[in-house]
């Protein structure tokens, strides 16, 4: 199925396959033939013969399906609403944020705590800034809020942790300055993610 | 092997050889359990337990000490008496069971020169006997369900009764037929009848298929295993059991997977007779794990069925079938004759 | 020696097994014990050398009629003691009394009178050329006691058919099936006995 096929929405322009469903026989003779029908049809063979050949795909033709999860991990969504992240600028490398507390106003969790000063340039700095995961839901209003990009979902999702604190001061959650060149723009919230068409599969109403 | 030349059977071989029965099947009974998970997860393209010693072959142990280690919870209202009897009961009668049938073949100890027989107690009417013993094994689920005082329980019992009663007919009629032929009711005489290398399925595929879909229902294996159906009954008679208590119904259930193997590898597979370039005992340990991969396949490939469908299976299609094969049968002996 | 060891073993085990069954108050365990004293009533014709008997003992009573009684019992609350009702327990007593003494009377007379033989014992068929316990008991079910057989075999025709006809009245609805909701099927139940 190509995907433009997959995309048309056309009640009545699609190709459906309708089963050819024949209704519960009524008659003494109808079910008689339908017990026989079904016990001399191989279809139960037809299903022993697919899990047979589904271990031999997984054992010799290397179509395991399992992902072993904590040694190897699956791509997640740029969609996914993790721990946040704090992004710098690109040309000098100072943090976006610059303390305008919308993030701390819009939290309908009230998690978000922020102090500010002025610096020697007149400038907004963020003194303090923490976010209580105990009680952040991901709603992801405050990137949604945010006028520079600043605070953002990132993918961290492995969220156990001995210590609460560990992901919640705004120095944890700052992109390392080493790895400025890594840093990755964030697509906002109705972004498909990269590998979109690749995940479009058949419903398994197919086969 | 001419039974005149067999060594005199004593009672010291018999009990070394009730050991071994106990020690090995309950051995084997637990590492089923990792062979069921292994080709289940295979079936599905999943690897199966694979972290506790290499390929997760000690997953066995693993298991065994968190069965050993875990709380007895007995519950507050049950009956405590049955509640603590009722797994015995099942493992139990899995044992007994096959006690008259041949398991392993025979050897002599050197050095105390004690003969140990290939079947414990070889009376002549073996198959009766692991009939009969598998159908008092109906009184463990049974007992569990309703000393636990739990609604589950009961059901699970109820169908326990319904479904062990119920099949024990198609098994006991599909098995007539062989009997018929063979003249016989012991393991050994049905052995030497399939010596020539033909063997029972041949003239009986129907009392065959009958015997298989019965033994399916006797065991307790998925297509009818609605005695502890998760999705309908939690799990049912075993609903209140934990730690070893719930294991003994594991060990008695594998036991009898065993067991149903051997009768349908040594009445209708040609029993433990040499095959080909293979001796026979190569071959009846193959034909048993055949029938305890078939078991595991099985429950991959097909859903369960509802109570009412295993009703009607057994007493408006099976039982007739079974009837008709011991009557056809019957006829087409008195004609040769 | 290990046979009388054994009968011994397994005739007091019985007997308590029993005793518990009739005094217990508790179903699961009169249940419980039933069951166990047939199955050592089959060890008792396995000592005996009636193989076979003690089979179809395992088979019969305790496979298929006491799991029938056992599917009864589910109708109880199992967990909880049965409140019998003692009226005149001297009766009770009296009468149960005289009833094992007649029995041990009437099974201890021949003994005592030496005159107790097997008109059929094990091993008769040897004689014809087949040994094995299943062909003796063939051999007597099929000669002398054929009519007796016969009239039993045709007494539980009877009785399955009747059974059927019993329970099988509403046997065309399939409620698992059937899409009407409960009130329409109540009424149509009604209208099928009205």
């Amino acid at each position: 199925m190509s995907l433009e096929q997959f995309k048309n929405r056309n009640v009545g322009t699609q190709n459906y396959k309708t089963l050819d469903l024949d209704h519960t026989p009524v008659t003494g003779m109808g079910q008689f033939k339908q017990v026989v029908s079904r016990t001399f049809k191989p279809e139960l063979f037809v299903g022993l013969w697919v899990t047979f050949r589904e271990m031999i795909n997984a054992l010799f033709r290397g179509k395991m399906h399992t992902t072993q999860y904590p040694f190897e991990k699956l791509p997640i969504s740029p969609r996914y609403r993790a721990i946040h992240d704090m992004l710098r600028l690109l040309e000098s490398g100072h943090y976006r944020c610059i303390g305008c507390g919308l993030c701390e106003k819009i939290c309908i969790s009230n998690c978000i705590t922020m102090d500010t000063q002025y610096d020697e340039n007149q400038r907004k700095e963020v003194s303090e800034y923490t976010i209580n995961f105990g009680r952040c839901i991901f709603c992801g209003y405050c990137a949604e809020v945010c006028p520079e990009l600043a605070i953002v979902h990132g993918p961290r999702y492995e969220t156990a942790s001995e210590q609460r604190a560990s992901f919640s001061l705004f120095e944890d959650m700052l992109t390392p300055i080493d790895q400025l060149n890594l840093q990755q723009e964030y697509q906002g919230f109705g972004a498909i993610s990269p590998n979109a068409d690749e995940n479009i599969k058949k419903t398994p109403l197919a086969y | 092997m001419d039974a005149t030349h067999l060594p005199e059977v004593t009672a010291a071989g018999v009990i070394i050889k009730a050991v071994l029965i106990l020690a090995v099947i309950a051995a084997i009974a637990g590492f089923g359990t990792y062979i069921e998970r292994k080709i289940l997860a295979f079936m599905q393209r999943r690897y199966g337990p694979q972290h506790v010693g290499p390929y997760g072959l000690l997953q066995l142990v693993a298991d065994g000490i968190k069965l050993f280690t875990k709380e007895d919870i007995i519950p507050q209202h049950a009956n405590k008496i049955i509640f603590a009897v009722a797994p015995v009961i099942t493992a139990a009668t899995a044992f007994i069971a096959l006690a008259a049938v041949p398991v392993f073949p025979d050897f002599t100890i050197p050095f105390i020169d004690v003969y140990v027989p290939s079947i414990a107690s070889d009376i002549n009417i073996g198959i009766l006997f692991v009939l009969g013993m598998m159908a008092a094994g109906l009184y463990g689920p049974l007992l569990a369900g309703m000393a636990q005082a739990n609604k589950w329980g009961i059901i699970g019992s109820a169908r326990t009764a319904i479904q062990f009663l119920s099949y024990e007919v198609v098994t006991g009629l599909s098995i007539l037929a062989p009997i018929m032929m063979v003249g016989s009711l012991s393991f050994v005489d049905f052995n030497d009848y399939q010596a020539d290398g033909t063997w029972l399925v041949v003239y009986q595929p129907v009392a065959f298929i009958l015997f298989l879909i019965a033994g399916f229902a006797e065991t307790n294996r998925t297509p009818f295993d609605l005695l502890e159906h998760e999705a309908e009954i939690i799990s049912g008679y075993v609903t209140e059991y934990s730690g070893m208590r719930w294991g003994l119904f594991f060990i008695g259930e594998y036991a009898n997977m065993i067991t149903i193997g051997v009768i349908a590898s040594v009445v209708f597979l040609g029993g433990y007779n040499d095959f080909w370039i293979f001796p026979g005992w190569l071959m009846i340990i193959g034909k048993i794990a055949f029938s305890f991969f078939f078991m595991l396949w099985v429950r991959a490939a097909w859903p369960h069925v509802r109570p009412d469908q295993l009703m009607w299976l057994c007493w408006k299609v099976l039982m007739p079938l079974a009837v008709v094969n011991v009557v056809i049968t019957g006829i087409v002996i008195m004609l040769v004759q | 020696m290990y046979e009388f060891v054994a009968f011994y073993i397994f005739a007091i085990a019985t007997t308590i097994l029993f005793l518990i069954t009739v005094m217990s108050k508790n179903v699961l365990y009169s249940m419980t014990s039933l069951a166990a004293g047939m199955v050592l009533i089959s060890g008792l014709f396995f000592l005996l050398g009636a193989d076979f008997l003690g089979v179809v003992q395992l088979i019969v009573y305790v496979g298929a009629v006491m799991a029938l009684y056992s599917f009864a019992m589910m109708f109880f609350d199992a967990t909880k003691d049965v409140k019998e009702k003692h009226g005149n327990s001297t009766l009770v007593f009296l009468l149960g009394g005289l009833m094992a003494l007649v029995f041990v009377v009437m099974f201890s007379a021949p003994i005592i009178g030496e005159n107790i033989q097997a008109l059929y014992p094990v091993g008769l068929a040897e004689n014809l050329g087949v040994s094995g316990n299943a062909q003796d008991v063939g051999l007597v079910l099929f000669t002398k006691y054929l009519v007796p057989f016969e009239v039993a075999a045709l007494m539980l025709l009877v009785a399955m058919i009747a059974g059927i006809i019993l329970a099988g009245k509403k046997m065309d609805y399939s409620l698992t099936e059937c899409e009407a909701s409960d009130e329409e099927l109540q009424k149509e139940i009604k209208k099928e006995e009205a």
